[in-house]
């Protein structure tokens, strides 16, 4: 072959080209363009709010469990804190785990229901937590001060102070229920020292919180030595003070946060997973479904171009590229604007199921990370690719001379 | 350049023979057709319908494969080569007119005009100019930023044998370029075919047009897949 003019074919030049050629066979059919996009955009809004729900809660329940600062619950079962039976000598314990090397503090926290009575005569249903031993505390006082170590005393929660117009320095009548101490224990006299965030509040309801003397003594029993679970900050290894704590007491059950919080996605969490993963499955597989048919009429309805493109000297590699290209222009764009949607139809869910009574305020269903965006693009850029296979075999094979003279005679 | 006094051979048939197999037993579309194009020649093939005029022009032009026989271009065989070696053989060598001129409708004249250019890498300024001078030789140089459905028939298959020429291709092959055409515009692009081959590209057109066919000075007449006539003048 004699050498004609310089042609140095780059796979760069053709990679561009066959996008900006996409470009206009896109623009060509505006609707079919649109439908495309629209149709993608929605996909991969879905697509990326159950990449955020699959790990949005496991994400949230962490964030909580650290902003509480402490790093292992002792439970008296294999039952996270507030599923299990009660430590019966719970304040014993909680001095003993103290004195182990990589403990730091130890507090026990028991709750019981109560009613806050007021001398207006309005009550209210509350959450009394006492807390016993150590200094710190699982609330943070917003207004007022701190509960004091000894007297009757107790924060409550924004939603108590305003629902009984409460401020710091007043009275409340407390009327605990019980599960040991008297049968039905007089009202006591408490005192609001201040205004208090709990991490595990839930909008709407009500929490008080207080000393492990002063809920005993709302329970009208003179000590009470019991607890619900006891929570741990270590020297700096958690998973130590766990070890330490496990081999000094094998009657309890350590849970560091990480193994809390396993044991919860092997639980309930795991339900998002699967819907997260059902979900995706479906709408990834509708995405590609459209898409391929879009791209299947399109290049059908083209067939003689194409054969003229392959007689004129196009390479079957580039026309192949050219209909990947568009197919990738398709999901490129349609995915760009899901994130937008997406992200605030995830706000949208995430009020909804917010809904749901119990749910922690601080708590949600969908929770951000990079993560999501990279499988995000790596999913869709999947279901272009596959999406384009179908219409780009039938260009790869095209008979050219036979579709060319079925142009004319068909 | 060529320092031969013999135009030298573009494209040698030997014994070409091309058939569809087809439920009722293969058709012969064109059976032993041994023929050379020579370099500047103006070739016309016509024929009742169905004798294989296009067949052959595919043939011919490296995009259908012969059953049996050889085809030689430019002194390789087509059929050792590779879909990508006659893809390429095709972009540099070889241009195409249709009778559906297949010009992309999304596409300006001129871009429609540079794309065998861009495909072949030729760099973007030089394209660009070379596809204007090509639009201004078929007398389209005012349509350069047209769509074609803003152009006429005659001027579509004008801008397409422009196309056709972007690679300086050495061979035209054109398939009934004038069968959409109302009989004064096909004589307008009949007339720059004629033009195109007396600047020296050889030129092999199919046509059922008498008037188009006595334009060439060597005229083949095919009968059930043969060539039954070659008579040059
Ligand atoms: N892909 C194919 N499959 C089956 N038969 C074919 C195919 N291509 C061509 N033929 C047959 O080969 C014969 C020649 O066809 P061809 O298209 O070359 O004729 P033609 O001379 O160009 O006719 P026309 O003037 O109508 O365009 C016809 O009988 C046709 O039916
Ligand atoms: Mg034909």
């Amino acid at each position: 072959m004699k050498p004609s003019a310089p042609l140095s074919p780059t796979v760069l030049s053709t990679t561009r080209g066959a996008f900006a050629f996409a470009w206009r066979s896109l623009v060509r059919q505006p609707a079919r363009a649109t439908l495309g996009i629209l149709g993608v955009a929605a996909v991969g809004a879905l697509l990326f709010d159950m990449l955020l729900l699959s790990e949005g809660l496991v994400i949230s329940m962490r964030d909580l469990l650290d902003r509480m600062g402490f790093e292992i619950r002792v439970t008296a079962t294999d039952q996270l804190p507030g599923q299990g039976q009660d430590i019966l000598d719970g304040a014993d314990a909680a001095s003993s785990i103290a004195t182990l090397p990589s403990v730091r503090s130890v507090i026990t926290m028991r709750t019981e229901d109560a009613t806050i009575e007021r001398p207006d005569g309005s009550e209210l249903r509350t959450s009394l937590l006492g807390v016993g031993g150590g200094s710190r505390r699982p609330w943070t006082v917003i207004r007022g001060r701190e509960v004091a170590d000894t007297g009757l005393e107790v924060v409550v929660n924004d939603c108590t102070a305003t629902r009984l117009k409460l401020e710091p320095d007043a009275t409340i009548t407390l009327r605990a229920t019980c599960a040991r101490g008297a049968e039905a224990p007089p009202p006591v006299s408490f005192r609001v020292a201040g205004i208090a965030e709990f991490p595990f509040d839930t909008p709407g309801s009500s929490e008080t919180g207080t000393t492990a003397a002063a809920l005993a003594a709302a329970c009208g029993a003179d000590v009470d030595r019991s607890a619900d679970f006891l929570v741990v900050t270590s020297t700096g290894d958690p998973d130590k003070a766990a070890a330490e704590i496990a081999a000094l007491r094998p009657d309890l059950r350590p849970f560091t946060n990480e193994q809390a919080l396993s044991q919860m996605e092997r639980g309930g969490f795991t339900y998002f997973r699967q819907i997260s993963t059902v979900l995706t499955t479906v709408t990834l597989s509708f995405a590609l479904l459209l898409i391929s048919v879009l791209l299947t009429v399109s290049v059908n309805q083209r067939l003689g171009e194409v054969a003229a493109l392959r007689a004129l000297g196009f390479s079957r590699r580039r026309v192949v590229l050219d209909v990947l290209s568009e197919s990738a222009l398709i999901v490129g764009i349609g995915g760009m604007l899901s994130l937008p949607l997406g992200a605030l139809l995830a706000v949208w869910l995430d009020q909804i199921l917010k809904g749901m009574p119990g749910i922690p305020t601080s708590l949600h269903f969908f929770v951000f990370q990079p993560q999501a965006l990279w499988m995000h693009g790596a999913l869709l850029a999947a279901t272009a690719i596959l999406a384009a296979l179908y219409p780009m075999r039938i260009v790869a094979r095209l008979p050219i001379a036979a579709t060319l003279r079925n142009e004319v005679t068909g | 350049m060529r320092g031969n006094d013999a135009p030298e051979t573009i494209v040698e048939a030997k014994d070409l023979t091309r058939s569809f197999a087809m439920p009722a037993g293969p058709v012969f579309a064109v059976r032993d057709v041994t023929l050379s194009i020579r370099a500047g020649e103006h070739t016309a093939i016509t024929g009742p319908s169905g004798c294989g005029k296009s067949t052959l022009l595919h043939l011919l032009g490296c995009v259908d494969a012969p059953s049996s026989g050889t085809l030689m271009f430019e002194g390789k065989e087509a059929s050792t080569l590779s879909d990508r070696e006659r893809s390429l053989l095709r972009l540099r060598h070889i241009g195409f007119v249709f009778q559906r001129f297949f010009l992309l409708p999304m596409l300006t004249a001129a871009e429609n005009v540079e794309l065998p250019q861009a495909e072949a890498g030729v760099p973007r300024d030089e394209r660009r100019r070379r596809s204007l001078e090509l639009l201004d030789y078929v007398g389209l140089a005012s349509r350069a930023d047209h769509r074609p459905s803003q152009l006429s028939g005659g001027e579509m298959q004008r801008v397409a044998i422009a196309r056709a020429l972007s690679n300086r291709p050495r061979l035209l092959l054109a398939d009934e370029p004038t069968g959409e055409l109302d009989q004064a515009t096909g004589e307008h692009v009949a007339a720059l075919l004629d033009r195109v081959n007396a600047d020296g590209t050889a030129m092999v057109i199919v046509t059922h047009d008498p008037a188009l066919a006595v334009r060439a000075r060597r005229v083949l007449t095919m009968r059930d897949g043969r060539i039954t006539e070659d008579v040059s003048r």
